[in-house]
């Protein structure tokens, strides 16, 4: 069955990737609350919201307690994956990415 | 030469032209680095689109000649290798196109500087201390220590409040933790 992802990154380039995709982390949570997807990507440095506040906020929605979130960023410190783990997020990948990897690592994490 | 009183309104109007000055440089810096993010921004823009359509007309044209019946094997064979590499390629400008995200922080971590720099000049131009020509020298002295001692407060809050985000020194992907 085809699976639904949620990207949400203020970079345009990396919008044009994917369909079903939010502009900053409000505009995610709005989108997430339309339509419950089986994965979201996120962003950290986004304007409005940031990633980590989007996931918080996710969690505390019934429909998002077990969908899996992944931080998509260019942030690589440990503080902020300790945050980003703390907050929720089942993973932190580091930007750039290679596709093939990043195809990988979601497959793995929905369980496909 | 005796003089009576110390420069107050020379040191005043000096004060005032540095910050003019270096307020009309930083506007510049500021404008070209807003350009520059832009233009970026437009380029990655279509450049992500267009090899997105090239990748997709690509597999069409492919799917076109494999369902044709007009392969052999041979030219199966090669066709499916096009298609592998041409994959990689695409997968490569993937990664590489990801530098617009971080160049595009890093401009805007810039310009953010220049507008904290452009508030602590209008500091120094607009400073809230009295200054009376006729004041002892050490009075002025003093005077001078505060603009001083608050000239490095705002540089240091300006410079904690703009957190380095973008780490990466070349291309090459990043790591991967799975929590």
């Amino acid at each position: 069955m085809a699976k639904t992802i949620l990207a949400v990154d203020d970079s345009g380039s990396l919008r044009q990737m994917v369909a079903f995709s939010a502009v900053d982390g409000q505009d995610g949570l709005t989108k997430a609350k339309e339509r419950t997807v089986d994965l979201v990507l996120t962003d950290q440095n986004m304007p409005i919201m940031d990633g980590l506040t989007l996931i918080k906020n996710l969690r505390e929605l019934g429909s998002y307690q077990k969908v899996p979130i992944l931080m998509l960023t260019t942030e690589s410190s440990d503080e902020m994956k300790a945050k980003g783990k703390a907050a929720g997020a089942n993973g932190w990948l580091v930007k750039p990415f290679d596709p093939k990897r990043l195809i990988e690592v979601v497959q793995k994490v929905i369980g496909q | 030469m005796t003089m009576n009183t110390l420069p107050i309104q020379e040191l005043r109007t000096l004060l005032a032209a540095v910050a003019s000055h270096g307020e009309q440089h930083l506007l510049e810096v500021e404008s070209d680095l807003q350009q520059t993010a832009f233009l970026l921004n437009e380029a990655i823009e279509k450049l992500s689109v267009s090899f997105m359509k090239i990748h997709e007309l690509i597999a069409q044209q492919h799917n076109l000649l494999m369902t044709s019946g007009q392969c052999n094997e041979a030219m199966t064979f090669a066709l499916n290798d096009y298609e592998q590499k041409i994959g990689d390629e695409v997968n490569s400008v993937v990664t590489g196109m990801q530098f617009q995200d971080m160049t595009n922080q890093l401009l805007h971590r810039t310009i953010n500087r220049v507008n904290g720099l452009k508030e602590l000049l209008r500091e120094l131009a607009e400073h809230g201390y009295d200054m009376d020509a006729n004041r002892e020298h050490n009075d002025i002295a003093r005077f001078l220590a505060n603009i001083h001692e608050t000239f490095d407060n705002s540089s240091h809050a300006l410079s904690g409040s703009l957190r380095k985000v973008v780490g990466q020194q070349d291309m090459a992907t990043g790591d991967i933790d799975l929590f």
